[in-house]
């Protein structure tokens, strides 16, 4: 990783990583990272990886195909992207595809081939390879072609074998019918010569076998006959069969393009934007639900929704076309729009700026830091106990935790429900907002802050000398042998003073160190001796 | 367990990031098909139960997609619109003297805003016009526009340590990481078969970048192989609208969805889900987290219910 991340975004040169090292190094690139991020952070965001050379012959090979140059380039880099070529590949590809005229895909005669022409057609996809068709059996076949010329490829391998089946059943039967007279005609002709022969030659009478043996050959062609004829019959059912499937395919393609034409009709009469919004504000969260099984809506109105896919095929709904005053769902609304009504309820607002050159005021509050900024170095510290946590307690955990800490707070009655961290958050606000500032300080130049900055509670003093010596943290050494006497509460003076030069010295500086921002879970520490409120050190521990 | 109910579909919600007790709601009207907007300034009360106060509301003549609070100025909101204008909203200024601006650039519905929550001084836009633009504030026109999707660009979000780097979710199946130095997207990520509808970097690891999409699932990526998500979040049963990372731990997520509940998630963990609430009626499409109240979440929905409560806690109250 640390190569990587000094290498600039130039993959040829030799700094990249292949993929497998970069999988292997992905641990401990997170400490790695620290390390190398400042000194070129950009680089994490840029890919590394050397082009593929597979990946841009496949692309070449993509790019190069007749059809794929029909569509528009961002289509093309677009599908590239979706397969995961990089920028550097997908531009390489486009590099090495040459612009001249397409090379036509080689036409492919028929194997039986006698005298039947034959025509190929293009894929659209680039997996399919071309396949022979025949024109013989179907006459309809070119402007089926020009219909189905998008994207329905599987479309085209099944016609393509049905024509196929056909063609073979075809050929067949040609073959057939050409051989049939021609073996009748060669059968009669032998009989005929023979009969021909016989009567030519002498006036001998025919012998029975002779007259058997005719018998049994015009047996045997009527026998042929009949076979003939009988297969004759079967292909040609089946033929009829084939057919029938081919048309019925080609009527619901026909009907799908017939449909889909129409929505596109209706874009363009304009009320595309509406119903396209509509669609782009579910964006196919219907076309999840439609593989799924429907699910158990109260609202009625809801498997409608998912019974259609795409916005335009949206029929009006089985409810009453006069649209009622207020509707109130959102079939409604929609066969409203794509009836081309406006809804009732819309009114006419100017929501222009009054005053385009208006100054902008000036902020009143100065930005806040955010919990992960200063936890940058706590991190990897923390990480560990987060995911512990994470691990091993569930939401019952966080929920368990967060009840007893709301229900503290709220026993506690003078803090908002929500501010349950308020000591250690108004301590950061004001750390932040004022560096420099010595802790007993009013935030006075800060109205819309709620709450002042408050210092922490100090413990019930039995004696005034260790509230003396609080306040005086020069005197601690005085105060020491007195607090000592005095500690009812389980810690000395001493620490609470101790504790309260440190956060003297911390708001003196800055609050550069990371245990007084909010979230990080140093500031448990910090505070945790001065026992400012239990919750704290219940549901931190906890994460 | 606060609830309060807006006259519009809810579409985003956003707590500010210098009031605690402050949040914001972008609604439209019907919807979001046709009809107006509205942003809400709600204000958290003191008692756990209790409806919203809201602050002030501001009228737009389109509906409201999204919206976020000025990381600079502690008033100020933009607001992306479905007529494809980004609004300036002061809310210390009245509604009649509001909004401060109006920038019309996109062509198509403005779908996401986001501010630069580092160097404060910019935020992107994300248009169905295919397009993400950068702005500043005291600039009358954008300061640049990054054109390389192929279809909608739903949302983008800044990255939490480096000021110029964001990313970008679009409807072309692919989340794309820019750095605004640089002319063109630094990496391209196919991070799902179908639109990619949200994403949001991880505040704790700036590798880490989530996205959420039609395919029902969320998929955490790290940019240094983004060939494999590190985790793949199942159980939401339609599209997934949001995904949000904790501002306050490292792991936690939270995410809604057209299933109309509201999930937290631990991606680390094998069984990644940890909580999930259902107190939606309709789609749930916005969620956040309070940066400044460690747990605080909110959501919001096509019922006009906005949801305020703490995450553990049951958002209807008592």
């Amino acid at each position: 990783m640390a190569t990587e991340s000094s290498s600039p975004p130039n993959p040829p040169a030799a700094g990249g990583t292949p993929q497998n090292s970069a999988t292997e190094t992905v641990q401990p690139a997170n400490e790695v990272k620290q390390d190398a991020a400042p000194q070129n952070p950009k680089s994490v965001f840029v890919n590394s990886e050397p082009i593929r050379e597979d990946q841009v012959q496949n692309a070449v090979k993509f790019l190069s195909h007749p059809k794929v140059r029909d569509s528009p380039v961002f289509h093309r880099r677009n599908f590239l992207e979706k397969k995961g070529l990089t920028k550097e590949e997908i531009d390489e590809a486009f590099r090495r595809v040459p612009d001249p005229s397409p090379s036509a895909q080689p036409t492919v005669t028929n194997q039986v081939g006698q005298g039947v022409t034959t025509s190929t057609i293009q894929p659209t996809s680039v997996s399919q390879t071309p396949v022979p068709i025949i024109t013989v059996p179907s006459s309809a076949s070119p402007s089926m072609f020009a219909l189905a010329r998008s994207r329905f490829h599987w479309y085209h391998a099944v016609f393509a074998v049905g024509l196929l089946a056909a063609s073979g059943a075809g050929t067949a039967i040609w073959v057939k019918k050409s051989m049939i007279p021609r073996l009748k005609s060669w059968i009669r002709w032998v009989v005929m010569e023979e009969k021909n022969g016989d009567g030519g030659i002498t006036n001998i009478k025919p012998t029975l076998a002779e007259e058997a043996a005719a018998a049994a050959k015009a047996a045997a062609a009527a026998a042929s006959d009949v076979a003939k004829a009988s297969q004759e019959m079967m292909i040609s059912r089946y033929e009829e069969k084939v057919n029938m499937e081919k048309f019925m395919d080609l009527m619901q393609m026909q009907v799908k393009e017939i449909r889909s034409m129409g929505s596109a009709i209706k874009h363009l009469e304009g009320r595309s934007d509406k119903i396209e919004r509509t669609h782009l504000v579910e964006h196919g969260g219907h076309s999840g639900s439609i593989t799924k099984l429907k699910p158990t809506y109260p609202n009625g109105n809801k498997p409608e929704i998912d019974s259609h896919s795409a916005r335009s095929s949206l029929p009006p709904t089985s409810a009453d076309k006069s649209a009622p005053p207020h509707p109130n769902s959102y079939m409604d609304i929609m066969a409203m729009v794509q009836r081309g009504e406006r809804p009732p309820n819309i009114r006419d607002i100017n929501d222009q700026p009054p005053n385009p050159n208006q100054q902008i005021s000036n902020p009143r509050l100065a930005p806040r830091s955010k919990p992960w900024e200063g936890a940058y170095q706590a991190k990897t510290s923390s990480r560990g106990g987060f995911g512990s946590a994470l691990n091993g307690e569930g939401g019952s955990d966080f929920g368990a935790q967060n009840n007893e800490a709301s229900n503290q707070v709220d026993a506690q009655s003078t803090v908002p429900w929500w501010q349950k961290k308020n000591s250690r958050i108004t301590e950061t606000d004001y750390v932040e907002a004022k560096p420099g500032s010595t802790t007993v300080v009013q935030t006075n130049e800060q109205p819309p802050i709620q709450r002042t900055w408050v210092p922490p509670q100090p413990p019930p003093v039995a004696m005034p000398e260790a509230a003396e010596a609080i306040r005086r943290p020069k005197s601690k050494k005085e105060a020491e042998p007195v607090s000592q006497e005095t500690s009812g509460e389980g810690f000395s003076a001493a620490e609470v003073t101790d504790e309260l030069q440190r956060i003297t010295k911390i708001s003196e500086s800055g609050g550069e160190v990371e245990e007084m921002h909010s979230g990080g879970q140093g500031t448990n520490g910090a505070l945790g001796g001065l026992k400012l409120s239990e919750i704290e050190e219940e549901p931190v521990q906890s994460y | 367990m606060n609830v309060s109910k807006t006259p519009f579909n809810g579409y985003s919600v956003k707590f500010s990031p210098f009031y605690e007790d402050r949040l914001a709601v972008a609604t439209a009207q019907n919807f979001g098909i046709i009809g107006n907007g509205r942003v809400h300034v709600f204000s958290l009360p003191p008692t756990p139960t209790g409806a919203l106060t809201e602050i002030i509301s501001f009228d737009t003549a389109d509906g409201v997609y999204d919206l976020a609070w000025s990381e600079s100025h502690d008033s100020l909101l933009i607001a992306a619109v479905a007529d494809g204008s980004v609004k300036l909203f002061d809310t210390n200024l009245p509604p009649p003297q509001n909004p401060l601006r109006s920038f019309q650039e996109h062509t198509r519905e403005v779908h996401g805003v986001d501010y630069n929550p580092t160097r404060r001084d910019s935020f992107v836009t994300a248009s169905w016009d295919d397009t993400v633009k950068l702005w500043s504030l005291d600039r009358p026109a954008s300061i640049r526009t990054f054109k390389e999707h192929a279809y909608c660009v739903y949302s983008v979000a800044w990255n939490p340590r480096h000021a110029d780097v964001f990313a970008s979710a679009s409807g072309d199946c692919t989340v794309r990481v820019w750095d605004v130095r640089e002319p063109g997207s630094t990496m391209i990520i196919p991070g799902h078969e179908a639109e990619i509808l949200y994403c949001d970097w991880n505040k704790y690891d700036e590798c880490l970048i989530a996205t959420s999409s039609v395919d029902k699932s969320i998929r955490v990526w790290d940019v240094r192989n983004y060939r494999v998500p590190i985790a793949s979040l199942n159980g939401h049963g339609f599209a997934v609208r949001k995904v949000k990372f904790s501002p306050h731990h490292r792991n936690l997520m939270m995410s809604c969805s057209y299933d109309m509940t509201v999930c937290m998630w631990d991606f680390m963990v094998e069984d990644s889900l940890v909580g999930r609430y259902d107190h939606h009626s309709e789609f749930a499409i916005g969620v956040d987290f309070n940066v400044l109240v460690e747990g605080l979440v909110a959501s919001t929905g096509w019922d006009q219910m906005v949801f305020v409560w703490q995450h553990g806690t049951e958002p209807r109250g008592p």
